[in-house]
């Protein structure tokens, strides 16, 4: 018989390219992954045999991942830049996918037509269209590509014996393992384990003449007359698996992934979490759902029994949390490591070639016979096309997924990013992004500059990274309050990590790096601002690196592609006389046991209808709890939730929507109104959970609760409100709330104000010390400071000032020591400073000793944390002095002091006054320092305040501010003895410029209190300013 | 036997006959130095000259304080030429050699002494601003150096010229270690010393040394304002004097000034100005009710102003109160300012709501077209007996029993 080409396949192959080639230009970049690979692959451009980079997470190895993928695009990055590499890598393994699972399928199904047209379902099956171009994940397709064009070969060498059969599949194996490690090992147990048990069946077949005939004795007869060649085969393979990555498998041992768990959203309850059941489960089955009951009938039948008990525990570990089973099977450690989408990926993907079985039978064979038979040929028509819409539906839906729930940022230009990092050596710094998504790795693979942050989450090494339960700094605001808690702790000490820059997409950040002491540089072409912290020493030219051994670093370099050169020659054989067919082939083994799909099976056709009815109605029933949901005027509390939502996406027109149209308003007034709002609250929150409860309810009118908890950079504020919402033609809508009325008493008024511009280098050079350009260090004195113990945690309080004639950006780093001399802790001011000082202003401070936090307690995160809150140091030594360091620079930016005390009342323990804008630009966040007195006036404590909203021009804002409770502090120790200003003993330096000072000066105008532990107190303003003008 | 003496005679014949061979030939090795100088100018080529009875080409150890290196000589009628290399011969210093044979060695040292002829000052100034007053001071240093970047002599003559406001002066200073320095000190005024430096007829480029104001001294200071009436609307404007340090110079612009204000209640206020060419300004909005303000400056630990007293007498003489929805809806005004207008909006009115002495709620708003208006939502006032107090322009009414119903 001539072999002819299979056209199916053909076909396939052709729409596979040309499908995918042509979206994933689109898709394929704002995907989750792909960009993470191309930083591999850039690093391998770069150093290949060298496997340390410097530039994540203050370096570490990428040894950490399996190379061949990113040598690949690192190797065709040669010849075409790093994209090139990429999208050609993808086009491969679009191809190897589309082959693989042909060879797959003909492996299972015995049948080229059947193999054809799972090849064509392949090219659409929303599994592979997610994994590329949603999640991206090359290095996971590539192997489960070569895994399938293995299978095959297995089958052969277990069957008929013959070596050559063994090397191929070996060869194969080995190219999986050096593309994905994860592939081959859960391969080796869903997929290859099942197919030794399909060949012992096959082998068993032939000695009998039905497969019924079967007995477990002939089964176990035909299992020790293979066993030589399945040890054979796994031994093979094991050291496969181990040899061919073996620096890898060092690499895992000598740094075990000992981190806080970062949740995946494939580990949820998908029940709860609809929105991780969608993509999870959802899209990667998709049609296939409607086939559960064919292809678990199909895989346990006789013949693939392993099969079916393989996908049946591949079904259950890919529904993550919803069921306890996978958390039981896997362990709480893998469980927590492995993203569990993998296993229904690999469900979907061995469910492929039943699925082109289905669809033959449905087409062109017995099941097309039995429902015309049964239902008729109309119903045929409808049922198909039916099932055809669905198929195509769930592949459009998963590629525009992106479209409509965008995984990042838009595209961020680098170009501007990456001039800015080589001018004037600013890579000689550490940067940070925030709010670029994964295209931070896209800007690392352009650029020499290290960054802090990284992308690949399990080489982490920092603790205070690994404690976290988050994968990137960069978008920690999503990360709720721990992630924020993690980000403060780098932008509070930037200089133990060399941080100086900081590209901001995201203004969120904006309030906490301006109360963090960070200060706005420029705002690039691009749209991105550019911050910077002064007094940060840049890198040192030698960075410490865990070396390891030449030999590893050759393995690693040249054992990838040998395989694939090994594998290439091996398979090129018959690769070719397949395709061009040259000669005449004998039939491969597994061809023989072919179906005749002559009966389709009339219980699984009811059984099918029955499942897809019950299907149906789940989705309708879901579809009618989503609208009851999302109908935002159905209810009070549909409305709230509805109103808040609006207002948290500043989606103010449907905010608009919801507003008491007897009210009143029109838009452009409402818009007004909203815009005028600023603030930490109105511009800087998220909203992190809303509760309503309706207090009271009739038929038109109904008051409700609202309990909102917001997220800002700063700390969480929960807020309650009372919202009125009334019914009006049957639909609920909100009462508006008065505003403001306060009129300023000018139309137009002006303001004198010093303003500063430092020169940077007069000279244009980058000689580092051109000393005529160097600027004095501003001078700065410190007033007064000391230990003190505060419940359990300890903080240097005291008072500073520039006592120069520039105004000074200030920089507070405090050590404490034990009695012996022992260093316990160093931290840097946060909050609790005016950091940037006019001359002979003064400022308190307060420097909090915060730990890592949870490293002690791992699994113990509070689940109310506050970023406002920290942990404390854990002191096994009790401190009992301190060294404090300040630095000042000239800086000229932020120096708005035009907030102003206008109203003050105490009563009780509440202090409630009034701030006064007195000046020309709108104060977005305004900050109050509170500063504790005892009766001798003895500064105690230092306390803050955040306004949760702004303050317009000539305008006033009330306060309310509880005075500490407890205030029990304990002066540990005053001893001005080791403060230091630039570097010079403090009281030497401030003798020479106030030899006269006048003591305690302003003391007398300290406010008195009536509290149990202080006497007075005195409040500083401090105000960040949003929109410059 | 015969033969074995003859052997040895003839074994102890050829030995002493060598040893006599040797004898003849050996002249005894020895260097002198034929070269006579010791000092050279740097830069020029210097050539060592050794006489040496044998011809051998021994190699010349030398060093200076840059480092040391082996010299190989040219051989010519029994003078050794070492030739130094310019990376030595241009750097100023001692040079110390030696020549080491196995059997005769010779060593001595000479100087290498700048050229005369400045080609560059290095010059270093520091720190770039000082205080005004006669204490601070700058540090001039001056490296006058020849064109192979060699400090010239000690003692060279340094002039150096500087000019403050109307003073230009002339100093002169001698390198003393390579190096002439002079301390620049500050004079009572402040503003701009420029700096320069010649030494043998070089100039160098110019410096500046900024001279600030020293700090202040006690000022004055004054308020100003559009009525004296606690309107909570206007602003008054405080300034100060002009700000000057004690040699009467106008302080540094920026200079940070705090006002704190003290009123009839024993609550202090405060607002803070900038100077600009020593007159900071501040500013106050009216409090919204009648007081007293006691007003003083202050530069922290440096300097205070005087004490000003401000009265600002209360416009809202009254206020009416109307409940209405069953005592929920509580309507206050009009409030009416001086001249019987309307309060301009924005004066704020509290609402307290008192149960059993205990505040339930406090509500805030502000005054529109001179009314306030309040609603108490029956979600969150039951039915019952309030009490409540509302407060408004420092004045206070209290209705106690409510009920709402």
């Amino acid at each position: 018989m001539k072999e002819t080409t299979n056209k199916y396949l053909i076909v396939a192959l052709l729409i596979g390219v040309v499908f995918h080639g042509t979206s994933m230009f689109f898709t394929l970049e704002s995907t989750y992954d792909a960009l993470i690979h191309l930083f591999f692959s850039d690093h391998y451009a770069n150093s290949w045999f060298e496997p340390w980079n410097y530039e994540w997470y203050t370096g570490f190895t990428v040894m950490s991942y399996p190379p061949l993928v990113h040598q690949s695009i690192g190797l065709l990055s040669m010849m075409g830049g790093l994209k090139f590499g990429l999208f050609s890598v993808a086009l491969i393994s679009i191809v190897l996918f589309i082959t693989g699972v042909y060879r797959f399928s003909l492996l299972i199904t015995s049948n080229k037509t059947v193999a054809g047209y799972a090849s064509i379902l392949a090219v659409f099956s929303s599994s592979f269209v997610e994994t590329l171009h949603v999640f991206g994940q090359l290095p996971s397709i590539v192997g489960i590509s070569i895994l399938m064009h293995a299978l095959p070969e297995i089958y052969l060498w277990l069957k008929t014996g013959r070596s050559r059969y063994l090397a191929t599949s070996l060869s194969l194996i080995a190219v999986t393992v050096t593309s994905h490690h994860v592939t081959p090992i859960f391969g080796m147990v869903f997929f290859v384990f099942p197919l030794i048990g399909m060949v012992i069946l096959d082998v068993s077949r032939d000695q009998v003449d039905t497969l019924k005939e079967v007995s477990f004795k002939i089964f176990l007869n035909s299992f020790f007359k293979l066993f030589n060649r399945i040890i054979s085969f796994g031994m093979a393979s094991l050291v496969i698996i181990i040899g061919c990555i073996f620096p890898y498998w060092i690499n895992s041992k000598n740094n075990p992934i000992t981190q806080v768990p970062i949740p995946h959203g494939s580990r949820d309850n998908f029940l709860e979490i609809t929105s991780s059941g969608l993509m999870f489960f959802l899209i990667p089955w998709g049609i296939l759902l409607i086939l559960l009951p064919y292809i678990f009938y199909r895989y346990y039948s006789k013949r693939y029994l392993f099969f079916g008990l393989s996908i049946t525990l591949l079904t259950i570990l890919g529904t993550g949390g919803t069921t306890p089973i996978p958390r039981m099977v896997l362990g709480e450690t893998a469980f927590n490591i492995l993203t569990l989408d993998r296993f229904t990926l690999w469900a979907s993907i061995m469910s492929l070639p039943l699925l082109g079985e289905f669809a033959y039978r449905f087409v062109e064979g017995d099941l097309k016979a039995l429902i015309r038979v049964r239902f008729g040929a109309i119903y045929h028509r409808i049922i198909g096309g039916i099932l055809a819409g669905l198929f195509i539906f769930m592949t459009v839906f998963t590629m525009s997924l992106g479209y409509f729930r965008p995984f990042q940022p838009q595209k961020i230009e680098m170009l501007p990013i990456v001039n800015f990092l080589n001018q004037d050596d600013h890579d000689k710094w550490r940067f940070l992004t925030l709010g670029f998504g994964d295209q931070m790795a896209w800007l690392s693979a352009q650029t020499n500059a290290m960054t802090v942050d990284g992308n690949y989450h399990s080489a982490r090494r920092l603790p205070e990274l690994t404690t976290r339960p988050i994968e990137r700094l960069e978008n920690s605001k999503f990360k709720g309050v721990a992630g924020i808690g993690s980000l403060q702790q780098f932008l509070t000490t930037p200089d133990k990590y060399n941080l100086k820059y900081i590209f901001s997409n995201d203004k969120f950040y904006d309030p906490i790096l301006y109360f963090c002491g960070w200060q706005r540089l420029q705002k690039l072409e691009n749209g991105i601002m550019v911050w910077e912290r002064l007094n940060v020493s840049p890198i040192s030219s030698i960075l410490p690196k865990d070396d390891v051994a030449k030999w590893q670093k050759i393995v690693w370099g040249i054992v990838p592609f040998l395989t694939v050169l090994i594998a290439f020659i091996l398979n090129i054989q018959m690769l070719l006389v397949n395709t061009l067919k040259t000669r005449h082939k004998k039939t491969p083994e597994f061809l023989k046991f072919s179906n005749r799909y002559s009966k389709f099976s009339k219980s699984i056709l009811k059984i099918t209808h029955f499942w897809s009815i019950f299907l149906v109605v789940i989705v309708f029933y879901n579809l009618y709890q989503f609208y009851l949901k999302n109908d935002s005027q159905r209810s009070p509390e549909n409305a709230i939730i509805a109103y808040y939502d609006a207002l948290d996406f500043k989606e103010f027109e449907i905010a608009y929507s919801l507003i008491d149209p007897t009210s009143n308003i029109s838009i452009s007034q409402y818009m007004l109104e909203t815009s005028l709002s600023g603030g930490l609250l109105n511009s800087y929150a998220k909203l992190d959970a809303i509760e309503t409860i309706i207090t009271s309810r009739n038929d038109s009118l109904a008051t409700v609760k609202v309990i909102a908890d917001w997220i800002t950079p700063l700390e969480k504020i929960r807020k309650i409100d009372y919202k009125s919402v009334s019914k009006y033609h049957k639909k609920w809508y909100i009462k508006s709330e008065g505003l403001d009325t306060d009129l300023p008493p000018d139309q137009l008024f002006s303001n004198n104000t010093t303003s500063y511009f430092n020169q940077g280098r007069r000279r244009i050079t980058t000689e580092q010390t051109h000393h005529e350009d160097i600027l004095k260090q501003p001078v700065l004195e410190v007033l007064s400071a000391r230990l003190v113990k505060y419940g359990t945690h300890f903080a240097i309080i005291g008072e500073i000032q520039n006592i120069d004639n520039v105004p000074a950006d200030i920089v507070l780093k405090g050590t404490l020591y034990d009695d012996h001399n022992k260093e316990l802790a160093t931290y840097n001011a946060k909050y609790h400073v005016k950091h940037k000082l006019f001359p002979k202003e003064s400022s308190a401070f307060r420097i909090n000793f915060e730990g890592i936090a949870w490293s002690k307690t791992q699994d113990s995160i509070p689940d109310t944390f506050n970023p406002d809150e920290f942990t404390p140091v854990d002191f096994k030594e009790h401190p009992t002095k301190f060294n404090l360091q300040v630095a000042g620079n000239v800086s000229g930016s932020d120096l708005y002091k035009k907030s102003v005390l206008s109203q003050l009342d105490i009563n009780g323990d509440i202090i409630s006054g009034n701030l006064f804008n007195s000046g020309i630009q709108e104060i977005t966040v305004p900050q109050l320092l509170i500063s504790y007195y005892d009766q001798n006036k003895t500064m105690l404590w230092v306390d803050h305040l955040f306004l949760k909203e702004g303050i317009r021009q000539q305008r006033k804002k009330g306060f309310e501010y509880q005075i500490l409770k407890n205030g029990k502090i304990k002066i540990i120790s005053e001893s001005m003895e080791n403060v230091f200003v630039n570097g010079l003993p403090n009281a030497h330096i401030s003798n020479k410029i106030i030899p006269n000072r006048i003591e305690n000066h302003s003391s007398s105008e300290l406010q008195k209190i009536k509290h149990p532990d202080f006497s007075y107190i005195k409040i500083e303003m401090n105000s960040y300013i949003g929109n410059l003008n | 036997m015969q033969h074995k003496f003859t052997y040895i005679f003839l074994l102890i014949l050829i030995l002493s006959s060598s040893f006599v061979v040797v004898k003849n030939s050996e002249v005894a090795l020895s260097f002198t130095l034929e070269t006579t100088q010791t000092a050279f100018e740097a830069g020029t080529t210097i050539v060592l000259k050794v006489a040496t009875t044998k011809e051998i080409k021994p190699l010349l150890y030398c060093s200076n304080s840059y480092g040391s290196t082996l010299l190989t000589p040219i051989y010519e009628n029994k003078i050794l030429s070492y030739t130094f290399p310019s990376n030595i011969s241009s750097k100023i210093g001692v040079i110390k050699w030696e020549l080491i044979h196995e059997e005769s060695s010779i060593s001595g040292e000479f100087n290498i002494h700048p050229k005369q002829v400045v080609s560059s000052m290095e010059t270093y100034i520091g720190p770039p601003s000082i205080e005004a007053g006669g204490m601070d001071y700058s540090m001039l240093v001056v490296i006058p150096t020849d064109s192979l970047d060699n400090p010239l002599a000690e003692n060279t003559l340094v002039k150096t010229k500087y000019q403050f406001l109307n003073l230009e002066k002339q100093d002169d200073i001698y390198t003393k270690n390579f190096i002439a320095y002079k301390n620049i000190y500050s004079q009572n005024k402040s503003g701009r010393i420029l700096v320069s430096s010649e030494a043998l007829h070089t100039n160098s480029k110019e410096f500046s040394i900024t001279v600030f104001p020293a700090i202040p001294i006690d000022f004055k200071i004054l308020a100003s304002r559009s009525h004296a009436y606690a309107d909570g609307n206007q602003v008054t404007t405080f300034s100060t004097s002009v700000l000057t340090d004690v040699q009467n110079n106008i302080i540094s612009d920026g200079t940070f000034v705090s006002f704190f204000i003290t009123n009839d209640k024993g609550s202090i206020l405060n607002t803070s100005g900038t100077t600009i060419n020593g007159v900071a300004t501040s500013k106050m909005i009216h409090p919204d009710y009648g007081t007293q303000w006691t007003v003083k400056a202050y530069v922290e630990g440096i300097a205070e102003s005087n004490t000003i007293t401000l009265n600002y007498s209360q416009v809202v003489k009254d206020f009416k109160v109307e409940f209405s929805e069953t005592n929920r809806g509580i309507s206050v005004g009009p409030l009416q300012s001086f001249m019987n207008q309307m309060i301009p909006d924005g004066l704020e009115v509290k609402l307290f709501v008192y149960k059993n002495n205990r505040v339930l709620e406090t509500m805030t708003k502000t005054s529109f077209n001179g009314f306030v208006d309040f609603y108490l939502k029956p979600d969150v006032f039951k039915n019952d007996t309030y009490s409540i107090v509302l407060k408004t322009a420092g004045l206070k009414k209290t209705f106690n029993s409510k009920i709402l119903w």
